[in-house]
């Protein structure tokens, strides 16, 4: 005889919008902003590294604001606007083909990624900072990121990587 | 001249890692794919009685249940004598989180559900959570083979060290305990595996070497190592922590097997810090005996280290803080005994900052044997550093390691002399140093081995067993096969780590892939070039050895417009039946007959890299909290393939060994439970915490690294450990014997200094 699993829980209609797409998803309540992006729509972009809220390698813009994307239930991002890392260089206005977002670019140039597993998270940190206050100084930068752990590079180049973005985001400085 | 070497050129795979195109193992599906799920032991110590599965099976969505009945029962450990870890627990657990069966469903919701329906009745054994217990003559055995529970004994033996201790003119005695740390690599381990109907299995998975992964699951699995193919993927960080063969890889493999569908497992960040690794907690007692001069005449150190349940790496980690040491301060007279001791805990490995306890022992004796002999922290360092010339105690010749121009830049950088007894109460400077092997002797899976092949319009691709971890390998044999080529590293393809078409390679967790994997890539482009020249002379009517490549040409030496575009080159091989296909194959210069237990001397390494860190600190001495106002560091790496990249393994050492390790970092535990298994209850370094750190680069120019290259970065996550501690210890007036040094350790510090006066 066949063990009766447990009833699955009732699912609901969430509308939201990710990286300029509507979509309209059929979600159990209990799921997450995080699972929705990366198992519905296939956006592994946004990792899990704790499921906690606790490292930031979830971190989405949500309206333009980071939240922790393990943390969001997909019913609360009704309605919402999503930016995940693989919508930002689109938001650029007429970018060349296969050209990054500054603030990617930046993150390149600077050598402020190693593994990456936590680039995603730091870059949409620091645009949401970037949006809000275009030339914060060290100690704000490292305020902004610090939700955001990176076990592999110690921060340096990640904070100059930000202020390098904020400098060409700026016109104060061209990239070379 | 150098046109991509020593450039700090943007690496190749940052764009796809900013753009989230990157994709880690949890990152991969495959269609029909099955989820995974394990259940684990609950106790410390406990002998399975019972154990049914039966309910489990029937639950609409599991396809199959897996406990060590449906296992070849073959053993894991990195050595033939250290095999004594079976991939699912079958008569006992030995320690909580131990793999016990495992499920794979339709769903991750499925499989979970899966697990609370299998039913397990243990009997529950008398356990042992620390090392010192564990060796005494009444504890509870572990593993029946190892008596008082001693999992490895390092012995080490050079020169007469009783008699030597008579010589010197100062002698003192230190201990020191610390805990474990944890890796916290970002990414938690994962894995996806694929058994096809010819009985072939893909296996993707963080790794720091897919060859040792293949060959360990092959074993497993009853296959040859063709049939298993470990591919390559992101790895989003190791630091020693992906080592060797863990139960997942397995259990996701024989899942697979027996579903005959792709298998995926993703560990929780709780699973990742409990079942891969830790590091190992550790209680060191050494003796130091010092001429009055200052140079160290006598060392005697017993370690012991809290291996946990199994072997993993045991000889090698019970050996490397001694071998650190020993390339580090001239002993002539040592004794060492390490060992590694069974407990009913979470498994031991290597870990970035390997051996704080022994390492900042090491460091507190230099300095208290200086202001007994009255030197300064630099001076003393100065008289004991090995350098190039130098044969360590086990027989270790040093070849070229410019160790006193490290101490000297971080010395003069931060003004340590001018500071030293000289800054306001409360502040403290202090100083580190360590050596760090580029590799050691790995029999058959010590070397690397590269190809490079050409496409008809010259386009270029490197095969190379080469694997990244994050610190950004995969660059460095761009780089060099850009200059050995003379075409940009943006125009190289890489294949590399991929078990089915990689040649075997050291992996990335003994320091050796820039010297080892490096020099394969480097060998093998020499080789293509040699090829290229030998079709490319007919063409210009020159002598091969007058030939040149650069830029996607060759040409003549000195006339340049005798000149052939390389596209042409290639297609005259290929007319002529010559396709150029270059070949490198690198075995570093050591000694095999080296063993970690029964033969500690000979050859360890074909290079050394050295490290040296000073850190000023501010202590507040009615909160014991640390702050760190600078840092300087400093690393000899031979050459600096891509400084910029260099630097970043140094501040990221410093983050993780000095700030980390010294500061923040320790496992927590209750009856052999971790507590502190998640980023909430275990505090890693973030951005504000950071103080501003000023790399300096030393090249010693390393005889046998490509292009003078050789390890670059983990002396300085040693390093930095020590310089904390001693600049801790210089602002409170006493050093602190427990690591690390947490606000209440550097309050209770204080307070018994203000008691005592002890240093
Ligand atoms: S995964 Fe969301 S904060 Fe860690
Ligand atoms: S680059 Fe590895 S965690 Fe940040």
């Amino acid at each position: 005889m066949n063990e009766a699993r447990k009833s699955p829980p009732k699912k609901m209609v969430v509308e939201l919008e990710v990286n300029g797409t509507r979509h309209e998803l059929l979600v159990e309540p209990r799921r997450t902003l995080l699972e929705v992006l990366r198992e519905e729509l296939g956006l592994t972009g946004a990792k899990e590294g704790c499921g906690l809220g606790a490292c930031g390698t979830c971190t989405v813009l949500m309206d333009g604001r980071p939240v922790r994307a393990c943390l969001t239930l997909a019913v609360e991002a009704q309605g919402a606007s999503i930016l995940t890392v693989e919508g930002l260089a689109d938001t650029v206005a007429d970018r060349e083909p296969g050209a990054l977002h500054p603030i990617q670019e930046a993150f390149v140039d600077a050598h402020g990624v190693q593994c990456g597993f936590c680039t995603p998270g730091m870059i949409l940190a620091a645009k949401a900072l970037l949006d809000e206050e275009p030339d914060p100084d060290e100690a704000r930068i490292r305020e902004a990121l610090g939700g955001q752990v990176c076990r592999c590079t110690g921060y340096t180049k990640i904070v100059e990587a930000v202020k390098l973005a904020a400098r060409r985001l700026s016109g104060e400085e061209v990239k070379a | 001249m150098s046109r991509y070497i020593g450039q700090s050129l943007p690496r190749r795979d940052a764009r796809l890692k900013a753009t989230g195109e990157a994709r880690f193992t949890a990152d991969l599906s495959l269609p029909f794919m099955l989820h995974a799920a394990v259940l684990r032991s609950p106790y410390p110590h406990a002998r399975i009685v019972r154990l049914d599965t039966s309910r489990a099976e029937r639950l609409p969505g599991v396809k199959a249940v897996l406990t060590a009945r449906d296992t070849s029962g073959v053993k894991w450990g990195v050595f033939r004598y250290t095999r004594d870890q079976e991939f699912l627990a079958r008569e006992k657990v030995r320690y909580v989180g131990e793999e016990v069966a495992a499920v794979a469903a339709e769903s991750e919701d499925i499989a979970r559900e899966a697990l609370e329906l299998i039913e397990v009745e243990y009997e529950i054994l008398p356990a042992v959570f620390d090392p010192l217990s564990a060796v005494a003559d009444d504890a509870p055995r572990i593993h029946d083979h190892a008596e008082r529970n001693i999992n490895i004994h390092v012995p080490i033996h050079v020169g007469d060290v009783d008699r030597a201790f008579d010589e010197c003119d100062y002698v003192h005695t230190e201990r020191t305990v610390s805990e474990e740390e944890s890796y916290f690599m970002t990414e938690p381990y994962a894995v996806l595996a694929h058994c096809d109907r010819q009985g072939t299995v893909e296996v993707w998975m963080p790794n720091a070497s897919p060859h040792t992964k293949a060959k360990g699951l092959a074993n497993a699995l009853g296959l040859p190592v063709s049939k298993v193919h470990v591919r390559h993927v992101s790895v989003g960080g190791a630091f020693g922590g992906r080592s060797d063969m863990f139960p997942g890889e397995y259990i996701a493999a024989r899942l697979s097997q027996m579903t005959q569908r792709p298998v995926k497992l993703v560990y929780t960040r709780e699973e990742n810090s409990i079942a891969v690794r830790q590091g190992h907690s550790m209680v060191v007692e050494s003796t130091f005996g010092f001429k009055r001069d200052g140079t160290l005449h006598a060392v005697d150190v017993t370690a012991y280290m809290d291996g946990g349940a199994y072997s993993s790496t045991g000889p090698i980690a019970t050996s490397v803080p001694f071998l650190c040491f020993e390339q580090t301060y001239r002993v002539p007279n040592v004794r060492y005994n390490g060992y590694r001791v069974y407990t009913n805990k979470p498994i031991r490995g290597m870990i970035r900052t390997h051996g704080r306890a022994w390492a900042c022992n090491v460091d507190m004796q230099l300095d208290l044997a200086a202001a007994a002999l009255g030197l300064d922290p630099v001076e003393i360092r100065r008289r004991n550093a090995v350098r190039t010339g130098d044969t360590t105690p086990t027989q270790s010749k040093i070849f070229k390691m410019d160790s006193l121009a490290t101490i000297k830049a971080v010395a003069e950088a931060s003004r340590f002399r001018e500071k030293w007894g000289k800054l306001p109460k409360w502040r403290g400077i202090g100083i580190g140093c360590v050596s760090v092997m580029s590799g050691f002797p790995m029999g058959i899976r010590g070397g690397s081995a590269a190809m490079v092949k050409f496409d008809e319009d010259a386009g270029v691709t490197v095969i190379s067993g080469v694997v990244d971890n994050g610190q950004g390998n995969e660059n460095v044999v761009l780089q060099i096969a850009a200059e050995a080529l003379g075409v940009a590293p943006g125009a190289i393809q890489l294949v590399a780590s991929d078990t089915e078409v990689t040649p075997i390679d050291q992996g990335a967790y003994s320091q050796a892939t820039t010297l080892c994997s490096g020099n394969a890539v480097r060998l093998a482009c020499e080789d293509a070039r040699r090829q290229i020249f030998e079709i490319a002379s007919d063409m210009l009517e020159a002598a091969e050895e007058d030939l040149e490549l650069e830029d996607g040409k060759v040409f003549v030496r000195g006339s340049p417009s005798r000149a052939v575009p390389l596209r042409n080159v290639i297609r005259m091989g290929l007319l002529k039946g010559k396709n150029v296909i270059g070949h490198g194959s690198f075995g570093p210069n050591v000694d095999q007959t080296r063993e970690w237990i029964k033969n500690p001397k000979g050859q360890l390494a074909a290079a050394f890299s050295y490290g040296s860190a000073v850190v000023e600190v501010e202590v507040d001495p009615e909160t014991g909290f640390v702050r760190v106002l600078d840092a300087w560091v400093a690393h000899d790496c031979g050459k600096a393939i891509n400084p910029k990249e260099v630097e970043g393994q140094m501040e990221g050492g410093l983050a993780m060994g000095g700030h980390g390790g010294i500061l923040l970092e320790a496992c927590k535990w209750h009856e052999g439970a971790n507590l502190n298994p998640d980023f909430l209850g275990y505090k890693v370094p973030l951005a504000p915490d950071m103080p501003p750190i000023h790399p300096f680069i030393v090249e010693s120019e390393d005889p046998f690294g490509p292009f003078g290259a050789k390890e670059g970065g983990l002396s300085i996550s040693m390093c930095t450990a020590q310089a904390y501690s001693n600049a801790i210890a210089n602002a409170i007036g006493t050093h602190i014997r427990e690591f690390p040094h947490t606000p209440d350790r550097v309050l209770e510090a204080i307070e018994k200094r203000a008691v005592t006066g002890d240093p």
